[in-house]
C-alpha cells in the first residue's frame, strides 16, 4: 500500500516537469503569429469605406478591399509573412483611397468657390462700370 | 524548414552570381520615381513635409533591402509601401492646396462682396448726385427762362387765370363780348388779360395760335363775318403791339357759324359774341417747324 507521502515528492516533481513542458510547447514551440497588421488594415479599410470614398475614389478603395481580402486568405493558408505584407499594403491603400476622395472633393469645392468668385467679379465690374 | 533554408541559400547563390550588376526591381524603380516626383513638387515639400519624410524613409528601407540582397518579393513589398507613401504625400498636398484655395477664395469673396456693396452704394450716390445735378441744371434753365420773363412752362397752368380750357382743337381762351363795344371792333379794355397773353407768346416762341372771331346771329351774315374778322384782327393787332411776333398768330372769322349758346336770348347772344384764341397743340408746332 502506497502512502501519498512516500511517492508524493517524486510524482509532484514529475507533474511539474510535464506541466512546464506542456506550457513551453504551447507558448514557444510554435511562435504565435501577430495579427496586429491585419487588424490595423481592417480598421483602415473600414475607415475608408464611406459613401464619399466609394463615390470619388472607387478604384483606389477597390484595391484596398481586394488586398485586405488577399491578406485574409494568406492568413487562412497560414502564409503569415505574405499576410503581414498584404495587410501593410492594404492599410496604405486604404489611406490613399480616403485621401484621394478627400482631395477630389476639396478640389471640387475650390473650383466651385473660384467660379462663384468669377461670377461675383463680373457682377462687380458691371456695377462699377454702371 | 530545411527546404526553405536550402532555397534561400540557392537564391543567395544566384544573387551573388549577378552581384556585379544591381538587381533590377520594377517596383523599386517605380517607387524611386514616385518619391523623386514628390520631392520635386514644391507643393508637396511645403504642404506635406511629414508625409514626404515617411515616403523617403520607406524608400530607404526598400533600397537597403535591395542592397542587402533581400528576397525580391520583400523588396517589392517595401517598394510598394514607399510608392503608396509617396501617393499619400501627393494626395495630402493636393488636398491641403485645394483647401487653401477654398479658404483664400472665401476671403476674396468676402472682399468682393464688400466691394460690390461699396460699388452699389457709390452707384446710388452717383445717381443721387446726377439727379441733383439735373435738378440743378433744371433750376438753371428755369432761372434763364425766368430771366426772359417766363413763369411756368405749362400752358394750362399759365393760362389758367384766363379760363383756358382744353378742347379737341387745342387750348382755347375766350375773350368775351365785354371787351368790345356793340358793333365795334376796337378793344374796350382787358389790358391785363392781353398783356398776360402777350407775355405768354413771347416766352413760348414755339407756340402758335389762331385768333377766331365769332358773332351772334343778329344782322346779316356778311356783316357779322366782317365784324368777326375785324375783332380778331383787333386782338391780333393788340398782341403785335405788345411785341408778339406775327408768325405766332393767325386770324380767322367764323361769323355766326359756331354759336356756343342760344341766339334767342340776350345772355346767349352775348356768349356767342366772342373772340377765341386757339393754341395749336405743341406737336403740330414741332411739325410745322
Amino acid at each position: 500500500m502506497k502512502t501519498p507521502s512516500s511517492i508524493g515528492p517524486r510524482a509532484a516533481a514529475y507533474a511539474l516537469l510535464m506541466a512546464c513542458a506542456t506550457l513551453s510547447t504551447v507558448a514557444f514551440a510554435k511562435p504565435p503569429v501577430s495579427l496586429a497588421p491585419l487588424a490595423v488594415a481592417e480598421a483602415s479599410v473600414q475607415h475608408a469605406s464611406t459613401a464619399n470614398t466609394s463615390a470619388d475614389a472607387p478604384r483606389e478603395l477597390q484595391i484596398a478591399t481586394d488586398k485586405l481580402a488577399a491578406a485574409r486568405e494568406a492568413v487562412a493558408r497560414r502564409d503569415h509573412k505574405r499576410a503581414r505584407q498584404l495587410a501593410e499594403q492594404a492599410e496604405l491603400d486604404a489611406q490613399v483611397a480616403e485621401l484621394h476622395a478627400q482631395t477630389v472633393r476639396a478640389e471640387r469645392a475650390a473650383n466651385e468657390t473660384q467660379e462663384a468668385n468669377r461670377v461675383l467679379d463680373e457682377e462687380l465690374s458691371r456695377t462699377s462700370a454702371r | 524548414m530545411k527546404t526553405r533554408t536550402l532555397s534561400l541559400i540557392s537564391l543567395s547563390t544566384v544573387l551573388a552570381a549577378c552581384s556585379a550588376a544591381p538587381v533590377r526591381n520594377d517596383a523599386l524603380d517605380l517607387a524611386r520615381a514616385r518619391v523623386e516626383a514628390a520631392r520635386a513638387d514644391t507643393r508637396v515639400t511645403s504642404l506635406a513635409p511629414d508625409e514626404l519624410g515617411a515616403a523617403a524613409s520607406a524608400l530607404l528601407a526598400a533600397e537597403s533591402a535591395a542592397k542587402a540582397r533581400g528576397k525580391k518579393d520583400d523588396v517589392s513589398h517595401l517598394a510598394y509601401l514607399a510608392m503608396q507613401r509617396a501617393a499619400i504625400a501627393q494626395e495630402t498636398a493636393a488636398g491641403r492646396s485645394a483647401q487653401a484655395i477654398t479658404a483664400g477664395a472665401g476671403a476674396k469673396r468676402d472682399q468682393m462682396r464688400l466691394a460690390l456693396r461699396t460699388a452699389e452704394a457709390d452707384a446710388a450716390k452717383r445717381e443721387l448726385a446726377s439727379a441733383e445735378q439735373s435738378n440743378a441744371s433744371q433750376a438753371t434753365a428755369l432761372a434763364v427762362a425766368n430771366e426772359r420773363g417766363a413763369k411756368v412752362d405749362d400752358l394750362e397752368a399759365q393760362l389758367a387765370d384766363m379760363n383756358a380750357r382744353s378742347t379737341e382743337r387745342g387750348v382755347v381762351i375766350t375773350l368775351g363780348d365785354v371787351l368790345f363795344d356793340t358793333g365795334k371792333a376796337s378793344l374796350r379794355g382787358g389790358g391785363a388779360k392781353m398783356s398776360t397773353l402777350a407775355d405768354f407768346f413771347k416766352n413760348n416762341p414755339g407756340r402758335t395760335a389762331t385768333i377766331e372771331g365769332h358773332t351772334d346771329s343778329v344782322g346779316s351774315a356778311s356783316l357779322n363775318y366782317a365784324l368777326a374778322e375785324r375783332r380778331a384782327n383787333a386782338v391780333e393787332g393788340a398782341l403785335l403791339g405788345m411785341g408778339v411776333p406775327g408768325r405766332q398768330l393767325r386770324t380767322r372769322s367764323y361769323g355766326p357759324d359756331t354759336p356756343v349758346a342760344d341766339n334767342g336770348t340776350a345772355a346767349g347772344r352775348q356768349m356767342n359774341r366772342r373772340v377765341e384764341i386757339v393754341f395749336a397743340p405743341r406737336s403740330e408746332d414741332v411739325g410745322k417747324r
